[in-house]
């Protein structure tokens, strides 16, 4: 149970004193999220409602590698290049120029 | 078997969560968690359509994805990480140059 | 090795050559102006080659597919359509960035200069090759891109900046409306299959398109209580996409702004590269045009609307370059109008608009790479300055001469004698009068014949005002050197004779796009499903005085700038003042400038905006002292928004969208 310091209406102020300045960003998330999910519930799946082919063996990690290293190589090795010089960029950007 | 729906709709909350999280939250650091927060839900919906689908292109996909969030979140650290060296604070909502 | 499978380097070495001249170029001389001009001659001599192959068998085209994921494909599509604007691009092209080299000599930044256009290039070629709208859609983006960065390439001038700018947001606008149209056509072709697609079918590639007009001509949607084929709305938003690309009358607006970038953009995006890609969008996707009610009239309609509107404001125009611009967008009005005429002549209409976009292209990079030559002697692009430039510039007035008089469109009809305008304007207003007398509709011709006629005069004012006369300033004028005037006097070679060598031959192979073994189409079936009637006879066969009409207009234009302008007989100083309310809407482009910037963008946004916002603050003030605490707390909260920082633009940009989501669901309720 709760603890006797922190009574119901201690609790709901907290929640209260943080969404309070938060109001608009609540507001609008929850619109958000109500036209989202408005529009999965009218949405008739009916293309993407097949089972998947074998639900006992749910490991696909073969299939994936399969995939990677034959139809999605071109991708892969473009995004081993992005990532190196991703790293290096955030390092020279890390680093600073060592004048301060 | 779990519907789709529920995967549709667990996406749709992480989303509208991260959303929420990117517009109120001053920190950069916090902002940033909340964009890997709908990069991912992205991810489940990626995952979810591909199992369904019997197609393993939308998995693989999501792991690339995962592996362009962390170049994202190495970059967005690495320029919080300048900002923080020329202003000493990472709040956001300071940094308002891009006025106009 | 065959040459066919060589056509994947037409565009790659362009792009090559963007990458190495981008970081080898400072090393190099001139740039490195040498890498892109070998990489484009490389291309142009492929395509050339690929070109004659298929002049050979016109009915085996090159048709290379690869998989790229799933259910879409990259791929290389070169038949006649393609060809040719291979051809043309990659040698227009070539002929400008030798023309660069001398152009850009006193520029420091000569290596982007060079790597910037070279991608634009093999991004234009990338367009043209694309056997698949989505890769197609890829490439056009590019050429935006390549389009914003040079037209702002003298970026510390605030007003280059901003064309640059008004360029891409403009030109956007027609893009999104292309995407909208691909991605309703690749949802349609999914509810066609069922949702299964078969191993090896790529949907987006043109031939799996074509075959399925029947299909997605079918599909209805209900829009404001009217029944819209899926099809009339397809082919309308790719004609949005189009009109924003090839400055079609209402997104026509960044064209002349356009002009913010050096001569040699210019006249790469006005001839080769950018606003052709819009004609060639609609002519690649001609067969779903011909099968929608009502899509190609609206093409003519606006074409012919376009080369009207903008003739007119080419007339009062004193920025030479400025000029150029409008008579770029009104030929590409009679490029549209051709094509918007398959309405009655059905598929020659693609080879009349295409054989005129070749032809334009060759005398509009000429007539900029003249007014470069110009400016580059003289030091202003104000006509009103120049005057006498002929006696000092004897080649460039020559060659410029002869781009006007293709422009113009002189020749005697029923001969091989003629310029190369006009041996491609005129088929295009014999089809519009053919038009007019099958449907009893004569406001393509009215328009088009009126707007040849005003073409004349603005040329040829532009060609008195520079060249004859005497000098109105001082300025020490010379000839360009060698390495900018034989890209002229080749051009020039081409505009003179390049009409009357293929005018027919050129039509014939065009026609063989849409039947050979890529696509086999029947556009008579395709005409009568989109309800349009082909004329039964052809072109040529009109009243003696339709044929001559063209030419008519075309001498009096001469002769009435030649009076106003060459001997100053009349005076049209009473005509031309502020004063004249005529002159002075002209002069002001219509106020379309000032009703999109200052009335759309600052008047009824920003103001908008502000006046919204400061009502719903009062608004809120009155309204928490009756309902409570928590108004403030929302308007607090509201306030809090306001503040310039990125997060706001990420919250307003999810406001919209869920708004617009929400308003569009209630206006298909309720409609």
């Amino acid at each position: 149970m709760l603890n006797k310091h922190f009574t119901i209406m201690q609790i709901l102020t907290a929640v209260y004193n943080f969404f309070r300045p938060r109001i608009a960003g609540m507001v609008i998330a929850i619109l958000f999220f109500a036209v989202v999910i408005t529009s999965i519930v009218y949405t008739s799946w009916n293309s993407v409602d097949q089972i998947p082919q074998n639900p006992m063996d749910q490991s696909n990690i073969k299939g994936i590698g399969m995939l990677i290293f034959t139809d999605l190589v071109v991708p892969f090795e473009i995004l081993s290049i992005v990532l190196l010089s991703t790293l290096m960029g955030a390092i020279y950007m890390a680093k600073g120029d060592g004048t301060q | 078997m779990i519907p789709l729906f529920y995967y549709l709709a667990l996406s749709a909350i992480i989303f509208s969560i991260g959303l929420f999280g990117f517009m109120t939250q001053r920190s950069g650091i916090r902002m940033l968690m909340c964009v890997e927060l709908m990069l991912n839900a992205a991810n489940i919906n990626l995952v979810a359509f591909s199992s369904y689908n019997a197609d393993l292109t939308g998995q693989v996909f999501a792991l690339y994805s995962i592996a362009l969030a962390a170049a994202e979140a190495a970059i967005g650290f690495a320029i919080l990480m300048s900002i923080y060296r020329v202003r000493d604070m990472i709040n956001l909502d300071k940094i308002n140059v891009l006025r106009w | 090795m065959a040459i066919e499978n060589m056509a994947f380097l037409i565009p790659v070495l362009p792009a090559l050559a963007f990458v190495l001249t981008f970081f080898l170029g400072k090393k190099l001389p001139n740039g490195g102006a040498i890498i892109p001009i070998i990489a484009i001659f490389t291309s142009f001599v492929i395509s050339l080659l690929i070109t004659m192959n298929l002049l050979q068998n016109p009915g085996q085209v090159v048709s290379q597919s690869y998989n790229w994921f799933a259910i879409l494909n990259v791929g290389i599509l070169i038949d006649p359509l393609a060809a040719v604007m291979l051809s043309m691009v990659s040698f227009v092209s070539l002929l400008i960035h030798i023309y660069a080299v001398g152009y850009m000599s006193h520029d420091k930044a000569q290596p982007r200069y060079f790597a910037e256009t070279a991608l634009f290039t093999a991004a234009m070629l990338g367009v043209v090759l694309s056997d698949n709208i989505l890769q197609f859609f890829v490439c056009w983006e590019l050429v935006g891109l390549c389009s914003y960065l040079l037209i702002g390439f003298w970026f510390e001038k605030p007003s280059a900046a901003s064309a640059a700018k008004k360029a891409f947001l403009t030109t956007r606008v027609g893009d999104v409306m292309f995407l909208a149209g691909i991605i309703l056509l690749f949802a349609d072709i999914f509810k066609i299959f069922n949702g299964s697609i078969p191993q090896g079918v790529y949907v987006l590639r043109f031939d799996e398109i074509f075959s399925h007009i029947p299909e997605i001509a079918a599909l209805n949607t209900q829009i404001f209580g009217f029944e819209v084929s899926h099809l009339t709305l397809i082919t309308l938003l790719f004609f949005g996409g189009a009109v924003g690309k090839s400055g079609q009358f209402p997104l026509h607006v960044w064209l002349p702004d356009a002009m913010e970038g050096p001569t040699t953009v210019s006249a790469l995006i006005h001839a080769a590269t950018m606003v052709t890609a819009g004609v060639y969008l609609v002519a690649r996707t001609f067969p779903m045009f011909i099968a929608a009610p009502y899509s190609l009239l609206i093409v003519a309609y606006i074409g012919a609307f376009t080369a009207l509107f903008a003739a007119t404001m080419g007339l009062v125009m004193n920025d030479i370059k400025r000029i150029l611009a409008y008579s770029t967008i009104s030929q590409l009005g009679y490029m549209m109008l051709g094509l918007g005429m398959g309405a009655v002549i059905g598929i020659t209409a693609v080879g009349d608009s295409l054989f005129h976009l070749i032809n334009h292209a060759f005398f509009k990079a000429l007539l900029f790479l003249c007014a470069g030559s110009v400016i580059h002697a003289v030091g202003t692009q104000d006509i009103r300055q120049m005057g006498g430039v002929g006696k000092v510039m004897p080649i460039t007035f020559a060659t410029m001469l002869i781009a006007s008089l293709a422009l113009a469109g002189f020749g005697i009809p029923g001969t091989s004698i003629g310029v190369s305008g006009f041996f491609s304007k005129d088929p295009i207003i014999e089809a519009a009068y053919l038009f007019g007398e099958s449907t009893e509709n004569w406001f393509p011709y009215l328009f088009s014949i009126v707007a040849a006629l005003l073409t004349s005069i603005y040329i040829f004012r532009l060609i008195f005002m520079t060249f004859t006369g005497k000098p109105r300033t001082s300025y020490g004028g010379h000839e360009s050197p060698a390495v900018m005037t034989v890209p002229l006097i080749i051009l020039g070679l081409l505009a003179l004779v390049f009409g009357a060598l293929t005018k027919t031959s050129f039509g014939n192979f065009l026609k063989e796009t849409f039947g050979n073994n890529f696509v086999s189409i029947d556009i008579h079936a395709l005409a009568e499903m989109g309800e349009y009637h082909l004329a039964s006879h052809g072109s040529g066969s009109e009243p003696l005085i339709i044929l001559w009409m063209p030419v008519i207009v075309a001498f009096a234009g001469l002769l009435i700038s030649y009076l106003i302008y060459g001997m100053r007989i009349l005076d049209m100083s009473s005509i031309v003042s502020r004063n004249n309310p005529i002159y002075k809407l002209l002069y002001n482009r219509y106020y379309q400038n000032a009703i999109y910037t200052e009335f759309l963008a600052v008047k009824v946004v920003y103001e908008g905006l502000s006046l919204a916002g400061r009502s719903i603050d009062r608004g809120f003030d009155w309204l928490v002292n009756f309902i409570g605490h928590i108004f403030m707390e929302l308007a607090d909260g509201l306030r809090q928004l306001q503040t310039g920082v990125v997060q706001n633009y990420a919250t307003a940009v999810i406001t919209g969208v869920s708004l617009l989501v929400i308003l569009l669901k209630l206006i298909m309720e309720v409609f």
